[in-house]
């Protein structure tokens, strides 16, 4: 008797757990919205470290009170991995948040997206920062609704005890002559260049035209000479020592161990909560990305996030009104606010950015915040991940010492040609 | 069948009727068969949701992996099969190549280190002593420490020119210390020691468990015959832990293949390709590019690679013992 109950306890056991697991796979696309509102799934990654979304979500729930916007939060480091792996196995999240341009090629190119050009044709075009990034074959995918884009952070008390003039339209010698003069007046390193290849090819290829998928990388010459110059004046903190001690570009600034930190826009926001918790006690500004020569375009790089329609969205056209919502003025003033920095640029929005408390209210730094060219980071195509593979090794090699600057660029030419071009 | 009445067998005691079976089958063939039966559905019931995990996430996938090996598929287009294209592709990619020596460079120099410290320390710890085993638990413990923070605080320690170990070589009268993982000669030397002394806690315990189980009449008999330490070593540790040194060295070599986790936190494989490792390049090429058949072919590689050595290892191991 007991060896029945026994016997069939375990089979049932079994026959729950078969029937879980596939349950759990099904589960999320069929809970309907709270109270008889239509959910709408939108996946995101880092949901309580990205304040965007909650802004973005909640201003759209106010405006639209029969939707209900289900965040889908992923791990940001492996989100393009995630989604990928989501969209094989045919999830119906509506809308899926492009990481960078790369990542929304591939998904575009494999026919993963919606096409939404006509969504597109209804935005304001002009002022959506970004927006040519998206086009595929004449169609879009994704609209944009954040672009950030390189500048330059600079201390204005570390200037100040060096008796240097704040940066305004400088060039490339002039930034590396300022970082010199202020590492050798003051106990900080006049500037920190971060570790990341883009700080050195992404400005080379916006600033003198090269194409970093394209093979030639002569261009990256001098810019390569600036970062060296500055790690062997002692001006910046050397390659070597920011990789193994993994320093934060954050900790460099807002510690006051560098004077300047050219970075992206995104930073912003948490520069802003620094010096709001009191970790950052001092007077800062922007400036525009140091150029080839002075006194002409302001040239820098950036890359845009967006927003894209899941081929296989369960709620297609809710979708589409949200993505129009988000790349438009509500969207970007949901975001303008709390400092992260929306594709959409209109005086209105800049100079709502710019009333946040703790923001700087010089002139200089409102005009650093509208550069004339965002080039994008790194071109939009098939091959941009292997080449980006090549050109991190090879930077690394430069970076450390190992190789000349003259050999490395070789080495990355003869490289991407053998393996990617060919 | 024999495996079923193996995993029937602790249900029968749990029962707690034996008493009742010969009874119920007693001249009942019928009876007996379905008897047995139930037998065998309760064996597999109670193996089938392991069984069913090890299918859905090991075994179907791997054997998938043989067949995408000769494919062209990026998980979202049908399988295209190419036949040994990837493979052509993998043995002229100078990154191929270069990753499988990393391996092996890494292997030859974790498995005798490891190997050897391993056992030194058991040889150390396997007395008795007051507080002996708060020596034990001191040298297990870095295997049981999170393997980011092991590899952050070594990124610490290797730093080139504030890190500990630097400024002791350059204490002790070497004015150029080496840039350890900021240097393409030095990253490597600078992972296997990470590694080793990650690792060396875990297979001391397993030395100390083959010290342990070898007789003390021989270590007396040896004695008392006038052999030194070092003859006692020699002939009676040596030769009682050969079983133990083969498990060690196989598994020790398996996971020295697989190196993975410990490589990507500490280099990502910098600087350069300088320590890229294979089970690496099979995730950039398959999770990172979506290339799953060339991913799979490099995998079968390593698969093949490790199965050849190990093949290797039992061969000898039972010459050995012959």
């Amino acid at each position: 008797m007991k060896r029945r109950i026994l016997s069939t306890a375990s089979v049932l056991a079994v026959g729950a757990l078969a029937l879980t697991s596939c349950a759990g796979a099904a589960g999320t696309a069929d809970d309907g919205g709270a109270e008889g509102r239509t959910p709408l799934t939108v996946s995101v990654w880092n949901y309580e470290g990205t304040p965007e979304f909650a802004a973005l979500f909640d201003a759209y729930e106010a405006a639209n009170p029969d939707i209900d916007i289900q965040p889908v939060d992923i791990l940001a480091d492996n989100y393009a991995e995630k989604v990928t792996t989501m969209l094989a196995g045919g999830d119906d999240t509506d809308v899926l948040t492009m990481k960078n341009v790369i990542d929304y090629s591939r998904f575009a190119n494999r026919g993963q997206l919606e096409d939404i050009s006509d969504v597109v044709a209804d935005l304001p075009g002009d002022e959506l920062a970004g927006l040519d990034a998206f086009e595929l074959d004449g169609a879009y995918y994704a609209a944009p609704y954040r672009q950030d884009f390189w500048l330059l952070y600079y201390n204005k008390d570390l200037f100040d005890a060096a008796g240097v003039d704040y940066p305004e339209d400088m060039t490339w010698e002039e930034y590396e002559q300022v970082a010199e003069k202020i590492a050798a007046e003051t106990d900080a390193d006049g500037t920190y260049q971060h570790v990341w290849r883009s700080l050195v090819h992404s400005t080379a290829a916006a600033q003198s035209g090269g194409d970093l998928i394209g093979g030639d990388y002569g261009f990256l010459k001098d810019r390569y000479e600036t970062a060296l110059n500055l790690q062997d004046a002692g001006a910046s903190l050397a390659w070597s020592t920011a990789t193994s001690q993994q320093t934060g570009y954050g900790s460099m600034f807002e510690t006051e161990k560098a004077a300047m930190v050219p970075m992206g826009t995104w930073y912003i926001a948490a520069l802003l909560k620094a010096q709001n918790d009191g970790v950052a006690d001092f007077d800062w500004g922007l400036a525009a990305m140091p150029q080839l020569e002075s006194g002409g375009e302001v040239t820098t790089f950036g890359s845009p996030t967006s927003f894209a329609v899941n081929g296989n969205a369960a709620h297609s056209q809710e979708a589409r009104e949200f993505i129009a919502w988000a790349a438009g003025e509500e969207g970007a003033a949901a975001i303008a606010e709390i400092g992260v920095v929306p594709a959409l640029r209109t005086d209105a929005i800049t100079e709502a950015y710019f009333g946040i408390d703790g923001m700087p209210g010089d002139d200089g730094s409102a005009a650093a915040f509208s550069p004339d060219v965002s080039a994008l980071e790194m071109p939009v195509s098939e091959l941009s991940s292997d080449v980006d593979q090549i050109l991190t090794e090879e930077h690394q090699l430069i970076m450390s010492g190992e190789k000349s600057v003259d050999a490395g660029i070789a080495d990355m030419e003869k490289r991407v040609k053998n393996e990617v071009l060919d | 069948m024999n495996t079923s009445s193996i995993e029937a067998g602790p249900l029968a005691a749990a029962a707690a009727e034996p008493a009742a079976r010969p009874a119920a089958g007693g001249g009942r063939p019928a009876g007996n068969r379905r008897q047995a039966r139930r037998n065998t559905l309760i064996g597999w019931s109670f193996i089938l949701p392991n069984f069913l995990g090890f299918l859905a996430f090991t075994l179907i996938p791997v054997i998938a992996a043989f067949g995408l090996a000769f494919m062209h598929w990026n998980s979202f287009s049908t399988p295209r099969w190419v036949g040994l294209e990837n493979f052509r592709t993998m043995f002229a990619s100078e990154t191929f190549w270069i990753a499988l020596r990393n391996t092996v460079v890494y292997t030859i120099g974790h498995v005798p280190l490891t190997l050897a410290l391993a056992l030194g320390l058991a040889l150390l710890v396997n007395r008795k002593l007051k507080g002996i085993g708060l020596f034990r638990v001191a040298i297990f413990f870095p295997y049981i420490t999170s393997l980011v923070a092991v590899a952050v605080v070594w990124n610490m320690l290797f730093n080139p020119e504030s890190g500990p170990i630097n400024q002791f070589l350059m204490w002790i009268g070497i004015s150029d210390p080496p840039g350890w993982t900021s240097s393409t000669t030095w990253a490597m030397p600078a992972v296997i020691i990470t590694s080793v002394w990650r690792d060396m806690g875990y297979y001391m315990v397993l030395y100390l468990a083959g010290l342990q189980a070898i007789p003390r009449e021989l270590y007396e008999a040896a004695e008392v015959d006038g052999a030194s330490a070092w003859q006692r070593f020699w002939n009676v540790t040596l030769p009682g832990l050969r079983p133990t040194t083969f498990f060690v060295v196989v598994m020790l070599t398996v996971a020295s293949f697989k190196v993975f986790d410990l490589i990507v936190v500490m280099t990502e494989g910098g600087p350069g390709r300088s320590t890229t490792v294979l089970s690496q390049l099979i995730y950039r090429e398959g999770i990172l590019q979506g290339e799953f058949g060339y991913s799979s072919a490099i995998s079968l590689v390593l698969f093949l690679l490790v199965l050849g050595v190990t093949v290797v290892q039992f061969r000898i191991q039972q010459r050995r013992e012959r």
